[in-house]
């Protein structure tokens, strides 16, 4: 039951994204377009190119959108209302989320084509830049909870939350949830102005309509995320709590993915390399300043 | 029954039910790539995203081609492939734009304006709505997509033939590929750079063939299924891996060969030191090879030291190969053969034996009677000498052989001459065996894989690894060696001429090691010559066919054929009505700048920029003084906006700047702090108050900057200017003069002289800004990231109309 309720709300979510991403990309705000466009993609051809790496080329899209529902399962929507409340629910996080990269890699070997192949090796760079910027945030915010349980780690938001107890932590998860999602300033991978669309440039019809969808699956992870580690999940915020948990939980999520959508539009892709550069230098400085801030704070002030 | 009217480019199945649902929904999500682009559309007036039009990144993505105006024969090729590379169903909406020649007829047509635009679209709703499925569609076919099948070597890329055999140089035996038609009309074809479409094979031959576009044909062929005959264009051949051609040779990965340096990095071979220390490249402490290492690195062979292997390309493995192959009379196929060199031969030539054997391609020690697996590494065994049997059929006197090299053979211990490993005995009925030369065969088979020469020194000594098994040293000892020391397989891609960050129907074909740039060349593929009848033509014809072949800058055009036949004839005009003209020409600079700020802006994933700007320019284009005047506010205040955007400096800062003083003209020189403008000795812009705008660094920012102060400046003329009219070329009859004026562009200082002949033009010949920066873009964006490369080419505004190909 809570399987089909977390698959309906994660396809409600998807929906959300497409039109909003229609109204940031396009400035057409349609409630209709999306479903037109999703309809439009098993009526035209999926394309086969001829020199694929045909395993690769199928199972990138599918491989995508598994690693997303796996990392979907230990996201609570609401006590109880979670596919499976893993002890070690946020490393469970970190375990699926790593397939990202490789069906990402799948994804752009597999056609052969140089966009995709390109934009495949660039997620390899992105990786490396975001992945430290995930785990370290949520030691810090696990070491609050003195748990990995999603579920315990909201809990123990219950007096403050994480994004005011540890707000560093918060901006550099943020960011690098925008990197692990591909998002714009980060969408390296598959830049429209760079790379011809890189990693999805070779994908049509229903193949491409599982590599969008297994996308946005990703980008509801990483807000459902961001909301569970920092926002306290399903809490209500104080004021108004007549509303049911998994409401809270439904709204923090689609305003976090709306942020997420629309903070980039505004700033020009960032050169790889300098992405790098700032997630080591900056960035994992600061996420141990965070998790040892953190520590002094949990042992001084207990909240 | 009703005839439906089908879709050309339909898919195949007969309409029911679903397929009508699906074929609505497709009717509602219109996606286009547009020929020559988005660009192009904006300086004609078109707003695409107003009609409801969605653009593409790539011909995968799109269901309508959308073709504005005439096309040039380059572009109309390319066209076609990009057509090809659509997924059905697929439309051709064409706008004003005659014949498409090699394309199928257009599904809808329409005027070049957007009420056309819109009502075309209209059209081809319906038509999708009808007719998006088919009962027997023909599949169109074009000699753009025609590709032929040559065979060549895989050793020596120079030997071609139209039948399949072996090589005449070393024998083997000659692989497929595919090749256009006609030669290679070098980016003619390259369709859509987003797929990669040449066939990386192609790259073997030099840089010309870059780019061709054989792999669009596929999408000719059964359609029955989603998969049917599409395979499309991917024709970048095993991910590139044959494409690795050392452009540019790297001599300086052979230097060192013949010295015998102490020191030396285990990754990168070349790197040689007399004294302990770092490598330079990777930063591993250099480590001291035995003697007898540098001895066999270094010569020994005969072959100048060949066997790092590293750096060389294909043709020095024609020259390598050939020398081996007469020194020994040898014809295995494989690179090493140095250990051939007198060893172990004695015999040769005889009969090959009857008994099959098998062995392990990693292990040669491991020899058996039947096929299995190896005990040792669980490979599958593999047919001993099968392939070079022939010559090598039995080592019989080989007792001892170097573990790394199990070619070398010989009856006495020692070290390895290649290597100078100690020699290990080899029980005597393996010795019986072909075992060096199993390796032969089993390399032979692929013939990528490189000879033994250059394992490096740290695979070799760790315990419990096969040596050489995955060493990245072997892996890419072939390959060209890049200046950053990464040794990458070089593809070529084609970045255009519908590529969606840069202008439409420039060629940038860019070869790429990693995701650096190795080597770049760009091309105007929509560039015509000046062409003339024999007569001559009259003046306003040749005025407006100019403006017709330049879309970006048609009243500069104008502007240019007005002044020099004002000049040839000797006469002048109107101070005010030629103030007026001068309004015109910044108009034109004013929304040429933005149309550049708009599509830089989409290469640079600003999408609220590119929407604003491309706006603004639609709004501009043909608007009064009194308009002008109203949306100065508004675009002054973008720009301002566009300067103090976050993360753009970085982006930015340093990208593309010329490291000399090159005689440009236009905003990149003027980028750069030379000051030259065409203006600027203009009587009329000095009445106007012009004065000449420079900046001083050279780079895409400073562009951006430069352009930015530009248009401010442009609107502050056309406001003191206060008339605007476009330039006239008519009378002029019974001139017979020679003429010529200088205007400058938006890009630039463009030349035009001029022959009238009893009021006709029999003879022209025009210098436009772009054709010099053309030539350039590859000194630009050598060693770069592919990501800055590509700002750095966009930052130049390049005008691919207006430099003949």
């Amino acid at each position: 039951m809570n399987i089909f309720l977390i698959l309906m709300a994660l396809s409600a979510g998807a929906y959300f994204i497409a039109v909003l991403e229609g109204w940031t990309v396009h400035r057409r705000f349609s409630l209709s377009r999306p479903l037109y466009s999703a309809l439009a993609f098993f009526g035209r051809e999926s394309v086969l190119t001829r020199k694929n790496d045909l395993v690769f080329f199928e199972a990138g899209p599918v491989l995508l959108l598994v690693a997303g529902v796996l990392a979907a399962a230990v996201i609570p929507l609401a006590p109880g209302l979670i596919i499976t409340d893993l002890a070690t629910g946020a490393l469970f996080l970190n375990a699926a989320l790593a397939y990202v990269l490789v069906a990402l890699i799948m994804a752009g070997w597999g056609p052969d084509g140089a966009y995709a192949m390109i934009g495949g090796w660039r997620f390899l760079g992105q990786f490396i830049a975001y992945a430290m910027l995930i785990v370290m945030p949520i030691t810090a915010v696990a070491m609050r909870a003195e748990s990995l349980s999603t579920t315990v780690i909201v809990e123990s938001q219950e007096q403050l939350w994480n994004v005011f107890y540890q707000p560093i932590g918060f901006v550099l998860f943020f960011v690098a949830a925008l990197g692990l999602a591909w998002l714009p300033p980060l969408d390296l991978p598959t830049a429209a102005g760079d790379l011809a669309g890189g990693v999805e440039a070779e994908y049509t019809g229903a193949r491409l309509a599982v590599l969008r969808l297994a996308r946005m699956v990703i980008i509801l992870v990483m807000a459902g995320a961001t909301v569970t580690f920092y926002f306290g999940g399903w809490l209500s915020p104080g004021f108004a709590a007549s509303l049911p948990d998994w409401a809270w939980s439904g709204i923090k999520i689609l305003i976090v993915t709306a942020v997420m959508l629309t903070a980039g539009r505004h700033v020009p892709r960032v050169r790889e390399a300098r992405y790098l550069a700032v997630s080591w230098k900056l960035g994992i400085s600061l996420a141990l300043s965070n998790i040892f801030l953190v520590g002094v704070i949990a042992l001084v002030v207990p909240i | 029954m009703m005839k439906v009217a089908v879709m050309q480019g339909a898919r195949t199945g007969a309409m029911n039910g679903l397929r009508r649902l699906v074929a609505a929904a497709m009717a509602q999500d219109l996606t286009a790539l547009v020929v020559p682009g988005p660009d192009v559309a904006r300086a004609s007036g078109l707003d695409l995203a107003g009609a409801g039009l969605r653009l593409a990144a790539t011909p995968r993505h799109a269901s309508v081609l959308l073709i504005l105006g005439p096309l040039p024969k380059g572009l109309r090729d390319a066209a076609t492939v990009a057509y090809a590379q659509m997924p059905r169903p697929r439309a051709i909406l064409a706008l004003d734009a005659g014949d498409l020649a090699s394309l199928p007829v257009a599904d809808v047509t329409g005027d070049l304006s957007q009420a056309g635009l819109i009502r075309a679209l209209t059209q081809l709703r319906e038509l999708v709505k009808a007719g998006a499925f088919g009962a027997d569609i023909v599949d169109f076919d074009a000699p753009a997509l025609q590709v032929r099948i040559e065979f060549t070597c895989p050793m020596h890329p120079e030997v071609i033939r139209d039948e399949p055999g072996a090589c005449p140089k070393c024998g083997m035996t000659l692989v497929p590929r595919e090749t256009a038609v006609g030669g290679h009309d070098g980016h003619a074809s390259a369709g859509h750079g987003a797929t990669a479409s040449h066939g990386s094979e192609d790259a073997a031959e030099g840089q010309s063939s870059l780019g061709h576009g054989i792999s669009a044909q596929n999408n000719r062929g059964n359609h029955a299924d989603d998969h049917g005959g599409h395979g499309g264009h991917g024709g970048h051949g095993d991910q590139g891996r044959h494409a690795a051609l050392p452009l540019a040779s790297h001599s300086d990965a052979h230097k060192h060969r013949t010295a015998k340096p102490p020191y030396s990095c285990p990754m990168h071979p070349e790197v040689v030191s007399d004294t302990p220390g770092n490598c330079p490249k990777c930063g591993m402490t250099l480590v001291k090879p035995g003697a007898d290492a540098a001895e066999h690195r270094h010569g020994g062979h005969g072959h100048g030291g060949h066997s790092p292997h590293d750096g060389h390309g294909k043709a020095d493995h024609a020259e390598h190969d050939a020398h081996k192959h007469e020194a020994h009379k040898h014809e295995a196929p494989s690179h090493d053969g140095h250990g051939h060199s007198g060893h172990g031969h004695s015999s040769h030539g005889q009969d090959d034996k009857a008994v099959v054997q098998y062995t392990c391609p990693m292990h040669p020690e491991v020899v058996s009677d039947t096929p299995g697996n190896c005990p040792k590494c669980g490979m599958t065994l593999v047919e001993a000498g099968s392939s070079s049997g022939d010559d090598h059929g039995a080592h019989a006197a080989a007792t001892y052989t170097c573990p790394m090299h199990p070619e070398v053979v010989s009856d006495a211990p020692g070290s390895c001459p290649k290597c100078g490993m100690f020699l290990v005995e080899v029980e005597p009925a393996a010795a019986d065996d072909p075992g060096g030369h199993d390796e032969h065969s089993a390399h032979g088979a692929h013939s990528e894989h490189g000879g033994h020469g250059g394992h490096g020194t740290a695979a070799e000594q760790i315990d419990g690894i096969e040596p050489g098994f995955m060493s990245m040293v072997d892996l890419t000892k072939d390959m060209p060696v890049s200046p950053d020391g990464l040794k990458m397989e070089w593809i070529d891609v084609p970045f255009g001429p519908f590529f969606p960050g840069l202008p439409g129907g420039l060629g940038l074909s860019l070869t790429l090691d990693g995701d650096t740039v190795a080597a770049a060349q760009a091309q105007g593929l929509a560039g015509t010559a000046l062409e003339l009848p024999e007569h001559g033509m009259a003046p306003a014809e040749f005025s407006d066919s100019l403006a017709a072949q330049t879309p970006l800058s048609p009243v500069a055009m104008g502007q240019l054929v007005s002044l020099a036949l004002q000049n040839a004839a000797g006469v002048g005009i109107a101070d005010d009505l030629a103030t007026a003209h001068v309004a015109a020409v910044e108009r034109e600079r004013i929304c040429s700048h933005l149309g550049w700020i708009a599509t830089f802006a989409g290469q640079s994933g600003l999408i609220a920029l590119e929407r604003r700007a491309g706006k603004l320019q639609l709004a501009l284009r043909k608007a009064s003084t009194n308009e002008i005047a109203r949306q100065s506010g508004a675009v002054t205040k973008l720009l301002r906006k566009v300067q103090r955007t976050p993360m753009l400096r970085s982006k930015l800062v340093s990208i593309g700047r010329f490291d000399d003083a090159s005689p440009f003209s236009g905003p990149v020189a003027r980028a750069a702090g030379i000051a030259t403008d065409a203006r600027q000795d203009d009587p009329l812009y000095q009445r106007l108050g012009f004065s000449l705008i420079s900046g001083s660094e050279g780079d895409a920012m400073a562009r951006l900057t430069l352009r930015c102060d530009e248009i401010i400046q442009s609107f502050g003329l056309i406001a003191r200017a206060g008339t605007l009219s476009l330039p006239q070329s008519s009378g002029f009859d019974a001139v017979s003069a020679h003429g010529s004026a200088v205007v400058e562009t938006p890009r630039g200082a463009a030349t035009l002289s001029l022959r009238l002949d009893g009021g006709k033009i029999t003879e022209a010949s025009l210098v436009t800004p772009s054709a010099a920066l053309l030539a350039r873009v590859g000194d630009l964006t050598h060693q770069m990231e592919l990501a800055d490369a590509l700002v750095a080419v966009a930052s130049l505004d390049l005008d691919p109309w207006g430099a003949p190909a």
